[in-house]
């Protein structure tokens, strides 16, 4: 059994309890804090992350579903903050108080993967398991929008 | 008088609105002062006062001694800084301040840091400039008029010399500190009204800020914490046994009550050496506990109890004319009495901080609104000196009031004791869900007249809540004179006014939560208004004018005229008496709080079981607008959390404890339910700068209720409309 992780593109040897969620993995062990804890039971988003290119929660992803497989964080959605969406959420200044935004980032992020051109219905749908307190969801929309666009104009 | 103290009256709002002066006479001195550290730095660096820094090359720090918490202030404010500084803002880096009273007062509440800190902080920024340009002169040996400072540099009218800000920071720092310096006026400024982006956005986007729940040392043990779920319990009895068999855990930990307002409610904590174990040993411990005086609290009963006291004479608070007279006289009468929850904060952060108690120091990394609070709590808690105490403010992710109290520290800073290393506690959801400090449910009662020339003659208005000064002083079982002032100097023209206070003892810790009571004073206000404007028979927008036009207390004369100009701006963003579909319709409300002034129009549709909100429009007046897209936000987060607490966020106690857990029972606003469109206008641009980090929420539940009367649907007067 490969008790290994590939986080970011790097390999991490997992010594710990294979029951511990991948978000404490990650906060504790490695100290990459950008995946948050909110809720601890899949219900606001905040930890979401990457497995092997599809958004899960950290909260409830256990370290042992993870091995052999590539795990990516906010810190690593791109090398210096120029993915669509990053370069999207600055232009429209769409995080308050921003605790929320990794996992509201890594949730759009999936769903352009999945849809390069989603409509509101469609953006609604799948960023409705991320809460903001705050209150930036017209922002995140037009920035979901906005990353679209200019992704598909990367593409053709 | 009550059993305050002198440092938890800061802490109490109305005496916190009371002091505040005194405390900017003290920072207007601090921020003159001779500067105290230069002489060790020997001027390699230009340091005129708290706030500014400027080093040899001209790199530029600015201080934020306010707490950021989302609203942006970090931004706002030392931009008005950099403004009168002439700097360049692309030079500029943003610290946030320690505690320290140096940079006036920090408890950041109220929507106060910019009434409070606006003025201060310009004459800082304006200080160092005319520090800068005297320098210059000097240099130049030229009149200090022949040179002015522009982006970072000194140039004068004479000649085509130029001097650098970085070249200039070792003379300035030997120039007199100005006592009055000159701020600029309206068409100088150069970042005082602009959109400036918010200078730590990159940071969050690429998950590199960091939070008090982020934040580590060497040597950190992280804990999970369990407490007495009524408040005023105690602790019976704890199986520690499995717990402490647990490998990774450090110890396990009984912490009593700390019986101050922002002390701990009590509770048993898990240290360990990561957060996953620490609550597998939490889950693993045999708690039993004490339910204590407040186990039969049940909010369905309580609420029942505050409606039958303000639907029968209450305690006579206010009065004036005569509403006996104004009764017997009217034409219509009118009277209704609405009802609201508890609401938890539940920011999306929940209470975190780090702590390390030493011997000879104790050091705080917290997510806080009020640092100072933290340091007084625990220089008593630990037998220190409140600076003695060091508090790094981390970001906050999210506060919404809560994080003014800091049992949290407090909990992190017994625990760190007891195990001799740093401690960082993070509370789980569940705990800050269900031991917070929690808005007051409410209820209120209105009946008013309408005398033969149409207008509104006699207002009587009754209230129930438990309040937040219960928290400072348990025996206060009802709402105060005080609490009671913005019902009785609400800007509205009626002769006849009465205003009572109804009982209501407090069973739970209750707190600031954004708006306080604003909240439910704007919402029974305005829905009222709406009730007996079709008593009447007359269109709502026109009515409420009415009420405004009929007060001629020259005393409220700005605050009628500001209401009156953003009920109007309002109406005409939304384009009130439009034509809608049927199931479709416009609700207005407008309300002055915390010195600004807010209007809303919502536009909702009734479908089935459904309540959709399309598009609200918002007019605001604030004065002078700092930061136009950051004071918008604002105004956007006060929509969502104004939608949630119309709709479906509700705190309910049954047998003394909290019955929401998490996010599935506590229900909070989402994407899906977002309008398609928030528009928001700012007004009265000519007045003084006014906070906005609350004045936003109190309009929106109003305007969805009328919004909802107007699209067909029932008339709701108990919040959340979607109880559970």
């Amino acid at each position: 059994m490969n008790n290994s992780i590939t986080i970011n593109g790097k390999a991490q040897a997992v010594d710990v309890d294979p029951a511990m969620p991948l978000l404490w993995f990650l906060r504790d062990t490695l100290e990459l804090t950008g995946t948050k804890y909110g809720c601890g039971m899949g219900l606001c988003g905040a930890c979401t992350v990457h497995l092997d290119g599809q958004a899960v929660r950290a909260c409830m992803t256990p370290l042992g579903a993870a091995f052999g497989k590539q795990v990516t964080t906010i810190e690593g959605l791109s090398a210096d903050g120029s993915h669509p969406l990053q370069i999207a959420w600055v232009k429209n200044n769409v995080p308050q108080c921003g605790y929320c935004q990794s996992g509201q980032i890594m949730a759009a992020a999936d769903l352009l993967a999945r849809n390069p051109a989603p409509g509101i219905a469609e953006i609604n749908a799948a960023m409705e398991g991320n809460i903001c307190r705050c209150g930036t969801y017209t922002r995140i929309r037009k920035a979901i929008v906005e990353a679209a666009v200019q992704m598909k104009g990367a593409v053709t | 008088m009550s059993m305050l103290d002198s440092s938890q009256l800061a802490l109490n709002r109305r005496e916190f609105l009371k002091t505040s002066g005194l405390v900017l006479g003290g920072l207007a001195i601090g921020v003159s002062l001779p500067r105290g550290v230069l002489g060790k730095l020997e001027s390699t660096a230009f340091e005129p006062n708290a706030f500014v820094y400027i080093d040899r090359n001209g790199a530029t720090t600015i201080y934020c001694g306010r707490c950021e918490m989302g609203q942006g202030i970090s931004t706002a404010l030392p931009a008005a800084v950099a403004d009168e500084l002439e700097a360049d803002w692309s030079r500029v880096t943003v610290l946030q301040g320690d505690a320290n009273a140096k940079y006036g007062p920090q408890g950041t509440g109220g929507s106060r840091s910019i009434n409070v800190m606006l003025e201060p902080m310009r004459k800082a920024g304006a200080a160092g400039r005319e520090m800068l340009v005297a320098a210059a002169a000097q240099t130049w040996n030229l009149p200090v008029e022949d040179c002015y400072a522009k982006l970072h540099t000194v140039y004068n009218r004479i000649d085509d010399r130029q001097l650098a800000y970085g070249e200039l920071v070792a003379l300035a720092s030997e120039m007199p500190v100005p006592e009055q310096p000159t701020l600029k006026t309206r068409d100088q400024f150069r970042y005082i009204g602009q959109p400036l982006p918010r200078h730590d956005q990159g940071e969050v986007v690429v998950g590199t800020r960091i939070y008090g729940a982020d934040k580590k040392v060497p040597g950190i043990k992280y804990a999970a914490i369990r407490h007495v779920p009524v408040f005023d319990g105690s602790l019976k009895s704890v199986d520690k046994t499995a717990a402490l068999a647990m490998p990774g855990v450090v110890d396990v930990v009984e912490i009593p009550r700390f019986e101050k307002p922002f002390g701990s409610v009590g509770g048993v904590a898990v240290v360990a050496d990561n957060n996953w174990v620490a609550q597998q040993a939490l889950a693993a411990l045999k708690i039993e506990w004490e339910a204590g005086p407040n186990g039969s609290y049940d909010t369905t009963q309580y609420k029942q109890l505050l409606v039958a006291n303000v639907e029968s004479p209450a305690k006579i608070e206010f009065e004036k004319g005569s509403l006996d007279k104004a009764f017997k006289q009217a034409t219509v009468r009118h009277a209704a009495t609405y009802v609201g929850s508890h609401l938890s904060h539940s920011p999306m952060e929940p209470m975190a901080s780090l702590v390390w108690v030493q011997e000879d120091r104790c050091e705080v990394w917290a997510s806080t609104q009020d640092p100072e609070g933290i340091q007084k709590t625990l220089a008593e808690y630990l037998g220190r000196k409140p600076g003695d105490i060091t508090v790094r403010v981390m970001m906050a992710g999210g506060a919404f009031g809560r994080k003014f109290m800091c049992d949290y520290v407090q909990e992190a800073a017994a625990l760190s004791k007891a195990v001799g290393a740093p401690v960082s506690l993070t509370w789980s959801r569940e705990e800050d869900t269900r031991t917070g400090y929690y808005h007051s449910c409410s209820a209120q009662h209105i009946e008013a007249s309408i005398d033969g020339d149409g207008k509104v003659s006699g207002w009587l208005h009754r209230t129930a809540f438990p309040t937040i000064d219960s928290l400072f002083n348990p025996a206060v079982a009802q709402p105060t004179a005080d609490d009671l002032e913005d019902i009785s100097k609400h800007p509205y023209g009626i002769a006849s006014m009465q205003v009572e206070s109804g009982l209501a003892p407090a069973h739970t810790r209750i707190g600031w939560y954004r708006s306080v009571y604003a909240i439910f004073y704007g919402f029974a206000i305005n829905v009222f208004t709406d009730e007996l404007a079709h008593a009447a028979g007359v269109d709502t927008l026109e009515f409420i004018r009415g009420i405004y036009d009929n007060n001629q207390d020259p005393q409220q004369k700005e605050q009628v005229q500001r209401c009156r100009g953003v009920l109007d701006e309002a109406a005409r963003m939304a384009g009130w008496g439009r034509k809608l579909p049927a199931g479709q319709g416009l609700g207005i409300a407008v309300h002055y709080s915390f010195e600004s002034y807010v209007a809303m129009v919502v536009h909702a549709e009734v479908k089935g079981d459904d309540i959709i909100v399309h598009r609200v429009d918002c007019a605001v007046d604030c004065g002078l607008v700092l930061n136009p897209d950051i004071a918008t936000a604002q105004m956007e987060g006060a929509v969502i959390m104004g939608m949630g607490l119309a709709l479906e966020t509700e705190i309910n106690f049954k047998a003394g404890a909290v019955v929401n857990s998490n996010f599935h029972d506590y229900k909070v606003t989402r994407m899906s339910a977002a309008p398609a469109e928030i528009n928001v206008r700012f007004i009265g641009q000519d007045f003084r700068s006014t906070g906005l980090g609350e004045p936003g929420v109190p309009t929106l539940a109003p305007a969805l209720v009328n919004a909802i009367v107007a699209a067909g649907g029932p008339r709701y007067r108990s919040l959340p409309i979607k109880a559970a």
